[in-house]
């Protein structure tokens, strides 16, 4: 792979994130053989993005001032750019800090020497610049990557994460309480929701292969609504979700609604625009991978 | 007085280095962390069953390792011991990212250095013949893989692990694809042993030509690990003095005691110390605690190593090589449990929520992590992250000065001090997601 190889160029710019999106990148080395990588701090000793890069995958949500010059900078020397990660789609798990009192244990730090300055909360990069493609997943899988990359639009996948996921929905096997997420022995093959565990796959978009529901644990939604929701408040999928619960459970809704509004579904909820806050467009489903 | 500022990459996460240097004389070297999300504090008021779903996004690097922790500090907090059986897969998860770390340290961050490469996909891969040879490259994903392949094996998801929860597993591991994994690893074990033996003589070239293994003054090491084999799951820290002889051994709910914390002003990273003194977690610091690797490949290496280097041995970049042998190790180790029948019914316990302080230690790759939390009213009131990497702040700046006193004089800067800032750093693999959350 030397420098001068005619293969496509792509860049990977890392803001504020954990990185767990590269090391995907890295798990999917196919592109070793179809890809020039030419910028990815994380591998490669270079630094800024070279010109004639095609493709820049940003990962991580612009956290602080240092991301908001490093995004407007790459992105005006590509030709195509992808949101990768929830954290890059929607400011991530670090949204749950956008509440009074840690905006202030933030701001508290900035009596900081030479470095770059915290902004008020984490935001999604298309706050600051256009994307093209969107690639959900926390992180997102090296197939989805290897999608993302290579042919967008043959990727196949499920709508949502239950069809790939195969578990049996009973009739008869009807919880009254939900168990959270540790508790209880998770039997194989039945349904994660019969079962009483708060699993949000009926409306999640597919494509990750349920590599969390099929070993038993509940889904998160780390790839966010499915098609039929991602252009929809957000309370139009909390509705749907209370009736997949009211079908199969007997637990009540109250119950139900608090689970929902809980941090651990947070890589997910943000992803709707109107829950992380009100004023941008959704986002296009022809968009989202 | 003059200010040099040098980027860096190939580590985790977002640093730099900054000197100051007056007359010729190295002032300062600071080691800065340049990025914050702020778990800490947003972590506040989580319900205290999510945090093994949450907290491993706090670095996708180390993930496993805070999934780990996480569970541990909830059961000490419930009084829940888990069965054996989960014991064994969260030790295989924990070899599944200490073969994926290691791997990434040693082929993607640190042999581009030894050949004044750019990065593993840009090395000059011209002696290398795709028919007979597969190219360093695709040799390197190929074992760094094993360790994924683990992790997703034991952990269900690949980066994010979900399959540890409070008091055992979801689940165990199925005979067949135990089997598989095991054959995987049998069949993958030589390359990996080839790779490190030519990682060695590229190091031993490298010393030879930059004349120096780097700062070698003695430190205090801290390492949660066995005498005789490397144990990554266990409830106890250790402490190395500088001259070889065990100074400490404490379960994490005593870490205040023995270590001083400091926050900086130009970092969003603090340090820590050993009682005042430079100490270094990470590989070395396992490899000087360690009489033996309890495998015959990995206790092979360490003979060679000890052989050449001695005991304690405190040059930075053995560090490097250290890294090798727990490649080496984890493979065999993970052959062992495998080996076993890890599917049987016996996975979790039942446990009931409860307030209270709790501690979960766990030996990530850069060192002993430690999750402390709080717990009122079944809602966290506070999480502290104890942070490997912030133990060895104070050894990297130390050993970033070592390095600008070699290359700077009152005269001039010699250029070889830029690499050398990367290679020190490197060394000690430092993750600045983990360090700053």
């Amino acid at each position: 792979m030397p420098e001068n190889s005619s293969l496509p160029r792509f860049a990977v710019l890392q803001l504020s994130g954990c990185a767990g999106c590269e090391v995907s990148l890295i798990n999917a080395s196919e592109w070793v053989d179809q890809y020039q990588l030419v910028y990815m701090p994380l591998v490669v000793s270079t630094h800024a993005v070279p010109e004639d890069t095609e493709v820049l995958l940003v990962s991580g949500g612009v956290r602080n001032d240092e991301d908001v010059y490093n995004l407007r900078r790459s992105v005006e020397i590509v030709e195509r750019v992808v949101a990768v990660g929830t954290c890059a789609i929607s400011g991530g798990v670090a949204n749950l800090g956008d509440r009074d009192e840690v905006r202030a244990m933030f701001m508290a730090q900035e009596n900081r020497h030479h470095l770059p300055h915290l902004l008020p909360k984490s935001h999604p990069i298309d706050a600051f610049v256009d994307v093209d493609l969107y690639l959900p997943g926390c992180p997102p899988t090296p197939e989805l990557f290897m999608a993302a990359l290579t042919n967008p639009e043959n990727f196949e996948a499920s709508s949502i994460v239950c069809s790939e996921c195969k578990r049996q929905k009973l009739k008869d096997m009807r919880p009254e309480h939900l168990l959270g997420f540790q508790q209880g022995e998770v039997q194989p093959e039945i349904c994660l929701i019969n079962q009483g565990y708060l699993c949000v796959g009926s409306s999640v978009r597919g494509g990750c292969r349920a590599i969390c529901t099929r070993p038993g644990h509940p889904c998160v939604g780390c790839r966010g609504p499915s098609d039929a929701y991602i252009e929809k408040e957000s309370q139009v999928w909390f509705d749907r979700v209370q009736n997949v619960f009211e079908r199969l459970t007997d637990i009540p809704p109250k119950e139900i609604q608090t689970a929902l509004h809980s941090p651990q579904l947070s890589l997910f909820l943000f992803q709707f625009t109107d829950y992380a806050d009100g004023e941008r467009p959704p986002r296009p489903k022809e968009k989202v991978l | 007085m003059a200010t040099l500022r040098f980027p860096l990459s190939r580590i985790e996460g977002h640093a730099r280095v900054e000197m100051e240097v007056h007359d010729g004389q190295v002032v300062t070297a600071h080691f800065q962390a340049i990025e914050m999300r702020g778990f800490r504090y947003f972590m506040q008021g989580t319900p205290a069953e999510q945090m093994p779903v949450i907290v491993p996004r706090i670095c996708g690097v180390c993930s496993t390792a805070h999934h780990v922790a996480s569970v541990k500090a909830l059961e000490d907090i419930f009084e829940v011991e888990p069965p054996d059986l989960a014991k064994e897969i969260r030790e295989l998860l924990l070899l599944g990212q200490l073969i994926q770390n290691q791997a990434t340290s040693l082929f993607i961050f640190t042999m581009p250095d030894r050949v004044g490469a750019s990065s593993l996909f840009h090395m000059d891969e011209s002696e290398a013949n795709p028919e007979q040879q597969l190219s360093l490259a695709r040799r390197s994903l190929k074992v760094r893989q094993v360790g994924t392949n683990l992790i997703t094996l034991a952990g269900g998801q690949f980066i994010h692990p979900i399959k540890a929860v409070i008091g055992g597993v979801t689940s165990g591991i199925q005979r067949e694809p135990a089997e598989a994994m095991r054959q995987e690893i049998e069949t993958l074990l030589p390359m990996a042993c080839q790779l490190f033996d030519e990682y060695w003589d590229m190091s031993l070239a490298m010393g030879e030509r930059i004349g120096t293994w780097g700062d070698d003054q003695p430190a205090y090491y801290i390492a949660s690990t066995g005498r005789t084999r490397p144990l990554l799951n266990s409830n106890l820290i250790r402490v190395l003095g500088p001259d070889g002889a065990e100074r400490a051994s404490f379960p994490p709910s005593l870490f205040r005691h023995y270590l001083d914390y400091e926050e900086t002003v130009y970092s969003y990273a603090g340090q820590t110390s050993y009682q005042g003194q430079v100490m270094r977690a990470n590989s070395l610091a396992r490899i000087n605690l360690a009489l033996s690797m309890g495998t015959p490949l990995a206790d092979g290496y360490l003979e060679k190593l000890t052989h050449t280097f001695g005991k304690p041995a405190h040059p930075i970049l053995l560090f490097d090589l250290c890294r090798g042998i727990e490649l080496v190790y984890a493979f065999e180790r993970a052959l062992e449990i495998l080996s076993k029948d890890l599917d049987y019914e016996d996975t979790e316990v039942p446990y009931a929520l409860k307030d209270g302080e709790g501690y979960g230690l766990v030996e990530a790759p850069r060192g002993p992590l430690i999750h402390h939390y709080t717990v009122k009213n079944g809602l966290i009131e506070d999480a502290e992250f104890v942070i490997p990497t912030v133990h060895n702040m104070l050894a990297i700046e130390r050993a970033l000065k070592v390095a600008g006193e070699r290359y700077i004089s009152p005269k001039a800067i010699n250029l070889e001090l830029e690499k050398a800032v990367g290679r020190v750093v490197r060394a000690f693999d430092p993750c600045i997601a983990c360090a700053t959350q």
